[in-house]
Order: structure tokens, then sequence, then C-alpha cells
């Protein structure tokens, strides 16, 4: 399929942040799995004038998971990620998401940092990592900065990531014990489709009640995010079914779904209600 | 060969065959397992064009202005074609091949002169040096497109002041069936149930888009290599770039996949008029987008279904309304009508009948061919309804059935009798069977089972007088060699002719070579479509096989002493039948009738039965030469929350007089049995004023590995097919009960029905609430 | 001006020399090579019958660049086998009729190679999720599930791929 673009691919992060530095002149765009950029550019929603590939940057991928904290590299791919038991212990949404993310070749090439940086409200491994509370490093010629993933998106297809930068970790911290994650995403068939609602939920109990509780949605806004109002709901409470049920309804309120060739607004308000309900009750019950 | 009561006697068993009937490998398997079989877009030749198609963007306008120039003026660019380069050149879409002649007159044009009719009709052709240069040419061409109003659902475009798309009114085809009294019939109806059923778009999504390569070869015969079920296009193609019929050869290859998508002409007549234009051999391979609008779809269908039952369950008469949508051009329309027509009370014993069927022109994509050609449609509401009727006498649903069908020897809407033996209630019981106990259903899971029974044509439409060659031919050395026409879509429609020829002649799978598809050089066997390949060209062969046996055993008796019908063939030996040890090698025997002149092939043609019209008014006579008839059992579960679907059993029941290859059989039970699910649950074309919004396999969504289970296949044999060796047609039948089954097995665990295909998780939450509310309402006037 | 580039690929244990574009896909590039076994569907990562080996993992030769695959050791449906003798898989989606028109086939056998390695005896939902992104319209995949575990037992029997 015909483009026009350069092509540079070098072997280093700096190399890469040296290319970026250009201040996007040629207009520029970072390559990692291709999963979202090749398509984008054969559809013609992408015209970059050059492409970055990042696919020989081997400082970019690599599993940290000593101690508190976790680190991921931004060319993890999905594979990788399914890949790991140590991914499985801590975040089991990032599982539930990565099991049933594309099909098999695209699981090997789509990396975590593309999903976050692709930008679109469905992407499957955002609603996880919010649930997780992770962070995002960016990395520049001028130094690194890290965000969290909450404060990443601004508004559709608008992030805080300057031209010059590239994600390179996304971090985490290991969730408390007696603490659940989960995700579910609906789609129009199981296997290797665009998600209509997806849920991730994290909920950790301390004393009978609940500590803390992440909503957080995904396909239902212009951007993946957090229902927090009911989580507030949630936070410092036993769970009853009549709070859960205000919970989900109030999750609903805090999206705004559109009619799309997929599912009309008002089903994805309804799976938002009867997702949220059916996940958040599930790890209550599992931590009672 | 005595006739068979098959209501009364059982069918032989299985001992004589030593080939058919058997799981052999299949001849094109190992060649397409390891990457070497070659398809149509494998071929290149040096000096090969580039080609691109140029289309509209809206559904219904004025072509005010096209301009190619800068597009022509592109370095690389060596030919771009438009309406205005073919005057007065139109292109007929009537029934492919077969007879040469056409029925109907739905020429339509090659290229848009002026009026848009769908979106993605094609506006322009563009050849270049490399793809590149072609894709970048159709940036170059401009285009003004008046938008006119259209029309985008057939109730509509039959309403008067509606905007006109084709002939006067936009009917493009109807039907009639009146068997009987169906006033009377009502009368004596206890109960009246009415339904109305509404079907999808379907997209065939071959995995192979349509791909194809043109060139002139020495004797100015314009060769095309092209991705076809149909090799007799050629006819058409010579009288659209008016060249005479021997100077087109059609040259298939293994296709990846047809449906009935590559019935109709797809890439052939592009490529042959730019292959004359730049005298020059082009290439061109549809983009999957291009294929979403490039061929034609699975007619939408309304059906209106009013049923007079008794209390004890019998049918006393049917009314059916069909109003099917056949989008911008007619293409195979009327045909699709008719299938549906006839099909239209389903397996059932229906004195009372009337029919009344459509078809009906609009903007949306045209629609054509698809597995299943309207018989397909009918099953899926007859069967909901059967479902519906059983209900509304609290009768069981298997039960109501039985009390209905109809028997082999009776007749079918028509007046039909069919030749074969007729075989649903064993089917139905037998899956039904299968199904088991329901898996128990968990707190907003519920279960639910269904099944749906059918009849489906094998053989094309009788009053076209169906013909198919084959040749059959031993070598020297003992090497089978067949050669037919036949186009190969996946069903092993050669291999099966080979296993065939080998089992006539005594000798094993490996000893045979099938050349297939070539216009010029194969015997035409007419297309692969209607079921019809293993029928018509499985007899041609085997007749073809047989008239060589016979020479071939008569001169083997002269060498055993003994009467022709004393020797056999098996097993690469011919032997004296009472007496083995009187034998030969087939080889040996080869060897001595080669010296002796003995002719060691033969072409064989096998005729359908012919027939004329069915009665324009009611629609009786005979419109197939025999019916396939089975049964498909499904449980799903249903996730009342999110209305997600899952199915979890999937069990299938079908008559197929003979299998020739069981492994085959199967494979198209199971492969219908996705695109069934995938017609059910999830596959839905969507249009917005005519413009497609799935325009790819994200957004249009077929079954993967992780949305099927594993299905079950209970092949019952009563060897009464008009089919070689007793045989009946699957490819269709596979798919056609399918998709009811699975809405009567999800009405089954929700306790209401939608009467809307695809039933997606929205449409099922949708009538949970709908029917909710209306519980809600009843209990409040109660009060 | 022409962004052309000289690149070897090293496809089934050969290198080949190839001058293209930056656009390029491996796809068009292997095919332009006459590697006809690697088979285009949809061009877009929806379908997996571009399917080949790269480094050992299965990757839609669609979604990757040309450029991006030199240096990398890619593996088609051609290039499994040893001479003559078919690979396991081959075998097993040939003899069990897990093959109707075979235009997912390359496909979906690299894939299978792919999971396979990875996961020597998959279970059915293993093979599942391995082959979802691999769409198939002719077989309905029950037969392919079989061939997968058939030629996963007799590719642990050997204890090599």
């Amino acid at each position: 399929m015909y483009a026009e673009y350069d092509l540079a691919i070098p072997e280093t992060l700096n190399a890469a942040l040296g290319i970026l530095a250009d201040g996007n002149d040629p207009k520029t765009l970072a390559l990692a799995g291709g999963t979202n950029l090749i398509v984008d550019i054969r559809a013609r929603r992408a015209r970059p004038e050059r492409v970055v590939g990042l696919g020989d940057i081997d400082e970019l991928r690599g599993l940290d998971g000593d101690g508190e904290r976790i680190s991921i590299g931004a060319r993890t791919t999905v594979s990788d990620l399914l890949a790991s038991p140590e991914i499985a212990g801590v975040a089991p949404s990032l599982i539930d998401a990565a099991k049933v993310f594309g099909g098999q070749m695209v699981r090997n090439a789509a990396t975590v940092g593309g999903n976050i940086a692709c930008g679109s409200p469905a992407a499957d491994l955002v609603p996880p990592l919010l649930s997780l509370d992770a962070e995002v490093t960016l990395a520049s010629k001028s130094g690194t900065r890290t965000v969290a993933l909450d404060d990443y998106y601004l508004g559709y297809k608008q992030d805080v990531r300057r031209p010059d930068e590239l994600i390179t970790k996304i971090s985490w911290s290991r969730l408390p014990e007696n603490s659940v994650n989960s995700f579910y995403k609906l789609a129009r068939r199981v296997g290797d489709a665009i998600t209509v609602t997806g849920v991730a939920v994290t909920l950790a109990v301390a004393n009978g009640t609940c500590a803390k509780a992440r909503i957080a949605l995904g396909a239902v806004a212009p951007v993946v995010l957090r229902a927090k109002k009911a989580e507030a709901l949630l936070e410092g409470q036993v769970l009853t079914p009549a709070l859960i049920d205000a919970a989900a309804a109030q999750a609903v309120a805090e999206c705004s779904p559109i009619d799309d060739v997929r599912a009309s607004a008002e089903y994805r308000r309804h799976t938002v209600e009867a997702l949220t309900r059916r996940l958040v009750s599930q790890a209550w019950q599992e931590l009672s | 060969m005595t006739k068979v009561d098959h209501a009364t006697q059982p069918a032989p068993a299985n001992v004589e065959f030593s080939q058919v009937g058997k799981r052999l490998t299949r001849t094109d398997a190992p060649g397409k397992a390891a990457g070497k079989t070659p398809f149509a877009g494998d071929y290149v030749m040096p000096g090969m064009l580039h080609v691109k198609v140029v289309r509209a963007d809206i559904a219904s306008a004025r072509l005010r202005r096209l301009d190619v120039s800068k597009a022509r003026a592109l370095q690389g660019v060596v030919c771009v074609i438009t309406a205005a380069d073919l005057p007065d050149r139109m292109v007929a879409t009537d029934i492919p091949g077969q007879t040469g002649q056409k029925r109907l007159d739905t020429d339509q044009q090659i290229l848009v002169r002026e009026r848009v009719r769908y979106f993605g009709e094609p506006l322009a052709l563009i050849a270049a040096e490399t793809r590149d240069i072609a894709e970048q040419a159709m940036e170059l061409v401009e285009f003004e497109l008046e938008p006119t109003p259209g029309v985008y659902d057939p109730e509509e475009a039959l309403k008067p002041g509606a905007p006109i798309v084709q002939g006067t009114d936009n009917v493009v085809a109807q039907h009639k069936i009146k068997k009987g009294d169906v006033e009377a019939g009502f009368a004596e109806a206890d109960v009246i149930v009415e339904n109305t059923f509404k079907t999808p778009f379907q997209e065939h999504a071959f995995l192979e888009p349509e791909v194809g390569l043109a060139w002139i070869d020495e004797n100015d015969v314009v060769n095309i290599r092209v991705s076809t079920q149909v090799i007799e296009h050629f006819r058409a193609v010579a009288d659209a770039i008016d060249v005479p019929h021997n100077k087109v050869r059609i040259r298939g290859a293994m296709i990846g996949g047809g449906f009935g998508g590559k019935e109709d002409m797809t890439v052939e007549l592009y490529l042959a008029l730019l292959a004359k234009q730049t005298q020059r051999p082009v290439r061109l391979e549809y983009t999957r987008e291009d294929s979403f609008v490039g061929h034609g779809k699975r007619h939408p269908f309304k059906l209106t279904y009013r049923t007079g039952v008794t209390n004890e369950g019998k049918i006393t008469a049917v009314d059916v309304q069909i109003i099917a949508d056949s989008g911008a051009y007619v293409f195979l329309s009327p045909y699709v009508l008719l299938y549906a027509a006839v099909a239209a009370p389903g397996p059932y014993r229906v004195d009372n009948l009337n029919v009344y069927a459509r078809a009906v022109a609009t903007n949306n994509m045209f629609t054509s061919a698809f597995r299943g050609f309207g018989g397909l449609q009918a099953c899926a509401a007859y069967e909901q309804q059967m479902d519906e009727v059983a209900k509304a006498i609290g009768m069981d649903r298997i039960e109501f059935r039985r009390r209905n069908f109809l028997k082999s020897g009776e007749p079918i809407s028509t007046g039909f009798i069919p030749p074969s033996a007729i075989w649903t209630d064993q089917c139905v019981e037998k899956a039904w069977a299968a199904l088991g106990e329901p898996t128990p259903a968990r707190g907003p899971i519920k279960i639910g089972q269904g099944i749906a029974a059918y009849q489906q044509s094998y053989g094309r439409l009788t009053f076209l007088h169906d013909t198919s060659e084959a040749w059959v031919g031993v070598e020297m050395d003992g090497t089978v060699v067949v050669r037919s026409g036949v186009t190969d879509i996946g069903a092993g429609q050669t291999s099966a002719l080979g296993q065939i020829a080998v089992e006539v002649l005594g000798v094993t799978l490996e000893n045979v070579v099938i050349y297939n598809s070539d216009s010029a050089v194969t015997p035409l066997a007419g297309t692969t479509t209607a079921t019809r390949a293993l029928y018509m060209t499985g007899n041609a062969t085997k007749m073809a096989a047989e008239a060589v046996r016979e020479r071939l055993v008569e001169r083997a008796a002269k060498e055993f002493g003994v009467d022709p019908d004393e020797v056999d063939m098996a097993f690469n030996a011919v032997f004296v039948i009472d007496n083995p040890d009187k034998s030969m090698t087939f080889i040996e025997l080869v060897r001595i009738c080669a010296l002796e002149g003995i002719h060691r092939s033969e072409l064989a043609m096998f005729r359908a039965p012919f027939s004329g019209y069915l009665d324009p008014e009611t629609g009786q006579g005979q419109a197939h030469p025999d019916y396939t008839y089975g049964a498909h059992a499904i449980e799903v579960s249903v996730d009342t929350d999110t209305g997600e679907v899952k199915v979890l059993k999937s069990i299938a029941a079908h008559d197929v007089g003979q299998c020739i290859n069981p492994a085959a059989v199967e494979g198209q039970i199971e492969g219908g049995a996705q695109n069934g699910q995938g017609y059910a649950l999830s596959e839905e074309m969507l249009y917005e004023e005519g413009r497609l919004v799935t325009p790819s396999f994200s957004e249009y969504l077929m079954p993967t590995s992780m949305d099927v289970p594993k299905v079950e296949c209970i092949i019952l044999e009563s060897r009464s097919g008009i089919g070689p060796f007793g045989a009946k047609g699957i490819g269709e039948p596979a798919m056609t009960p399918v998709a009811p089954a699975i809405a009567n097995a999800v009405a089954d665990a929700i306790g209401v029905r939608v009467h809307e295909m695809p039933i997606t998780p929205e449409r099922i939450v949708k009538a949970m609430r709908d029917a909710a509310f209306q519980l809600d309402r009843g209990a409040h006037r109660e009060e | 001006m022409s962004r052309e580039k000289m690149i070897t690929l090293r496809i089934n244990g050969r290198n080949e020399e190839t001058s293209v574009p930056p656009h390029r896909t491996l796809l068009e590039a292997l095919r332009e090579l006459g590697h006809v076994e690697v088979k285009s569907g949809c061009e877009k990562g929806d379908c997996g019958t571009c399917a080949v080996l790269v480094d050992g993992i299965a990757l839609d030769s669609c979604l990757t660049l040309a450029w991006m695959a030199e240096g990398r050791e890619i593996t088609t449906v051609s290039g499994l086998g040893e001479g003559d003798a078919p690979h396991p898989l081959q075998q097993a989606f040939s003899d069990g009729g897990g093959i109707q028109c075979g235009y997912c086939t390359p496909g979906m056998i690299i894939a299978a190679k792919s999971m396979i390695d990875r996961n020597p005896d998959p279970s059915e939902d293993d093979i599942r999720i391995g082959l979802s992104g691999n769409l198939c319209r002719c077989t309905g995949y029950t037969k392919i599930f079989e061939a997968v575990t058939e030629a996963a037992s007799v590719m642990r029997a050997r204890g090599a791929s």
C-alpha cells in the first residue's frame, strides 16, 4: 500500500530521541508493533513524513518485578505479558485483557507503550493499568518525567506526550494483600474484536471494609476513565448489594458513550452498570 | 436397479466400496499444506500491469464530471478506462454460463456512464506499471457526484413516488405458490399464529479476495486466470468485449473460498478490457475493502408467516409474504426469490399454501448468490415460526414438527415428489437426542436449546436444462487422469471426482490426477454453485469411468475366459469374482488394452432432469432435481445482563445419501455451522444511506476459533440421492438450518424472541427489557 | 526522490536481496520475491492469512515493514518440514481434513507452530486463543483444532520442531 515517508531505525533509545528532537519537522511518528500505525497509514488517517522504527531498541523491553514497584518496558508485547508469571501475579486484570487482545500475531507485535500512545478509548490495556494506578515514564532528549496514567489523557486522542517524547516505561505499585484486580471485555465476538465496553476493577479490603476501589471504564467515553465518584461511594464502606448498585449507577453517570457501528450509547450505559456491578460484587465476594 | 421404497426399507449397508466412503486424504490437501498450490493471485507474467478500480463514494447520484486526465498523465500509468471508452457496451448478468442463453434482460453498464446506483459502483479502471503507481493514480482521478434521492428499504421502494432504481416500479421479480385453499385452511384452524422475521445482508468473507491475471496469447485469445466459481463466464466476457466465444479462455485455479460470492463475474471483464486495450498482461487484486463493495451480498429478507394449526398440532394453512432486497441491480435475484418461495413452508406437509414473494430494487449494495440462495432465508423464518406455533398450542417443539414432517414420496410445495428419501424425522430425532440434558443455568446465565430442520435443493433449477461433462482416461502405465471444467472452491470438488473414478476403475486414490477448470481444455462441467458439483460432475465422472471400465472388463473377461459380469476390479487388481486366483494387475490389463487399441478413455455428459417453468400463478411443477433434508441442534447460554450468547453445543444430522469422503462431508457441516452462527449472531453489514460503514473484518465479525464450539456431525446415508452412488448434496444444506436453530435456542433461553438477525447482545437486552415492560404493564392493568 | 534501499531478507534459511521503499510491507516484499505461499487477505491485521515466523514468533507480515525485518530469521510455511518430508503440522492438517480451500492454511500453520513452540502441550482452549487471529471461513475450525492437537503430540514425541 502506497505511502511516502522516510524510515529511520535507530538502535538505541538515545538515537531515537535524537531523531525526535527535531521538533516534529519532518512530521514524525514512532512505530512500535505497527498494529495501529501501519493500519492508520494504509487508511490515510496518519500521513507521517518520517517514521521512527523502535524495533531494534532492546532498552525499551524488560520487566522489573523486584520490590514494591513493578516496571515494564514500553516495548513489552501483549504476548510478553501473557508469558510472564510475575505479571499474572501482580496484575491479573492485565492478563484478563491480554488473553482476549487481538489475535496471536497482533499480541506478538502490539506493545504496552503503543496501546497507551494510540489514545483509543477502546485500548484494552489501559483500563487495567488505570485500575492499578499505573504511571507512565516519558523520555526526550531533554530528560525524563513520570506522569500518572490517570493524568495522561486530555481528551479524545489528545495526551500529554510531546512529539519529541517516547513512552519508555510503565510502572505501578504492588497491590496490597487482600485485593482483587480484574477486567472484563465485552465485544461483539469473543476473539479478536474491538471492545464495546471494558471494565477494570480493583478492590482492596482492610478491616472488613473496602480500603481501595478503582473502576476504570474503556470504550464508553472519549478517553479511558476512572469512575471516581463511583469509587468514592465504595471506599471505606462495607459493600452491600445496594451500595454496589449505587456505585454501578454512578459509574454510568460518569461515562459518556456514543452510538457507533458496534453498539448504541444506551446499550453501553446498560452494560457499564451490569459489568461494574458484576465485577465489584465478584471481587467483594472473593475478599469476604 | 429396483426402486427402493425409502419410506419402508432400510438402506443397504456400505460393504462394497473400496475408495468411496473412506476418509482419504484429499488430492489437493498436501499441496495446500506445503504452500505449493498456486491460487489465482500467485501467477505473474513479465511486463504485467497492475490494476486499480476507482469507485463511487455515494450510493445514489448523477455523475456530473469524471476527469482522468491527471491520472493518465502520471508517469507509469499505461491506461485508464471509463465508460466514455466503452460506448455501447453492456454486460450480461443473468444466470452465468451454462446454455449461454439469457433468460432475462438484466444487462448493465460496465462502468458508470451517468447514474450511480450503489456505493462502490465502478467509475474507472487504472492500469499502471506498479501497484504503487496505480494507487497514486487513483488519487488523481477527479469526479463530481451529484446526490440524487435514493431509497434504502425495499418497502419504501414499493411506495408510490419512491425513487426508481430498476424497471418501472422497482419490482425485479415476483413468484407465487398457490396450493389447496388457504381460506378454508385458516377457517379450519383452532389457532392462527403470525410472525414477521427479518434477515440481514451477509458478506461471503472468503479469505482470498477477488483476483485475476489476463493476457492475450499468440492466437489472439484473451486468457484470464481468475478465482471464480464459473469458468463459463468466458461467453459473457466475449460478448461484452465483442469477440467470438472461442477467443476467450478462462483458467481457474484452486479458489480460496467462494460461497456464491464468486458466482457472478467479478474482475474478469475489467481484466479482459484492459488486456485488450494495453496488449499487455494485466493483474487485478481486490483489496478487502474492494471485496466488501465489489460483489453481491446475501439478500436481506422480510418474511411474514401466518400459520393455521389445530389444537392437535396439524398445520391447516400457511401464508407467506416475502420481500427481498435486490439492491441496485438484478443479478440473480429472481432465482434467489424462487428458491425462497419453493422452500417457504419447510420440510412439512402443507396442503393449503399461499406464497407471495417479491424482490425489490433499492440503492443498497446489489445482492446475489450466497450459500443457501433464498432457501436459507426461508428456513431462518419457517423454523422460528414452527417453534412459535408449537408454543402457541402448548405442544412440544419436536412433537409438533413430527406431526407435520413430509415423508418420503410426498409432494413438496410445488407438487413435485422428491425422488429420494425424506429422513427429516430421523435427523431431528438424532440431533435432539445428542444435545442431551441442558447445561445447568447459573445466576444471570440462562441456557436454551433449539433445533431447526430444513429442505434444501441440490442441483440447479431444472428449467435451466443443466448438463455437466467429465473425461476419464487411463494412461498406459495404469495411472488415471480425470479432466473436467469443475471449479474447486475448497469443498473437495476435484478430489471427489478422483475418488469416484478410482472406485469405478478399481484403483486407489494416489493413482489419479485431476485437471480442472480450463474453459478451453477441460470439458465444461458447469458452475460450482447450487450444490451441484458432486451431483452433476460426480455423475458425469462416474459415467465416463464406467464406460472405460466396461471396455477394460470386457477384455479382461476374454483373457480369463469368463463372462464380463464375472469379473471385478478393486485395489489395483482385476480378478474373477468366484475364482480370485484368476487375476492380473490393473497395469497388466491396461498394457494389453493399449497394445490392442482399446479405447481407454471416455468423455461423458450427465444431464439433470429437464423441466419447464413453474406455473406462474400456482407455482406448481418441478423446480429442482432433488432435495436434501436434515437438522441442526444447538445449545446456547445467554448472559441476561449483557445479552452475550455463547454457543455451547452444536450438533448436525444430515442425510447425505452417500458420503464420497466423510471427512469432506464433516468439513462442510462444520464450516456451514460457522457461517450460520455468524449470520445468526455476529455478522452485521451496516449501511448509512447506502454507504457501507462496516467495510473490513474488524467491523464485520465472523466467528473466530474462540467463538465456535466443536461441531458434532451425525451423518445418515439413505443411499437414495440421485448423485453418484446415491449421494445427495451437502454444501448449502450444511449451513441452512444453523441460524434458526440458534434463534430457537436463544428464545428458549430467555423466553422471548428476537425476530431480526443478527441476534446481537443489544437486541437481546432490548427484547428482554421490552418483554419485562409488557409484563409490568400487564400486571398493573390487573390491579 | 527514490527512497528505495537494498535490503537482505533471510527467508527459510536463505538470504534474498530486494530493493524496496520504506513503506513496503514484509508481505509485499515476500510475494514480490516469489514467496507466494504467503497469502494476502486483508492487509490490516484482521485475518492472519499473511502470518510468517520472524525469529520464531508469528507476526502478520502485512503489519511488518520489510526494512524492519532485515537481520531476522523469517520462516514461511514452505520453510517448515525437512526436504520432502512435511512438518507434522502440514501432515496433520492434510490428513485430518483440516484443509478445505487452503487459503488460510499457511497462516494458520505458522500461527499454530509459533504457539506450540511456546506451549508444547496446548489444551483446546489454548489452541482457540492461539488461533483467534486466523480467520477461516471454510472449516468451522473443528478439524483445525484436531490437527493442531495431533501435530503437537507428534512434535512432543519427536522432541524437536
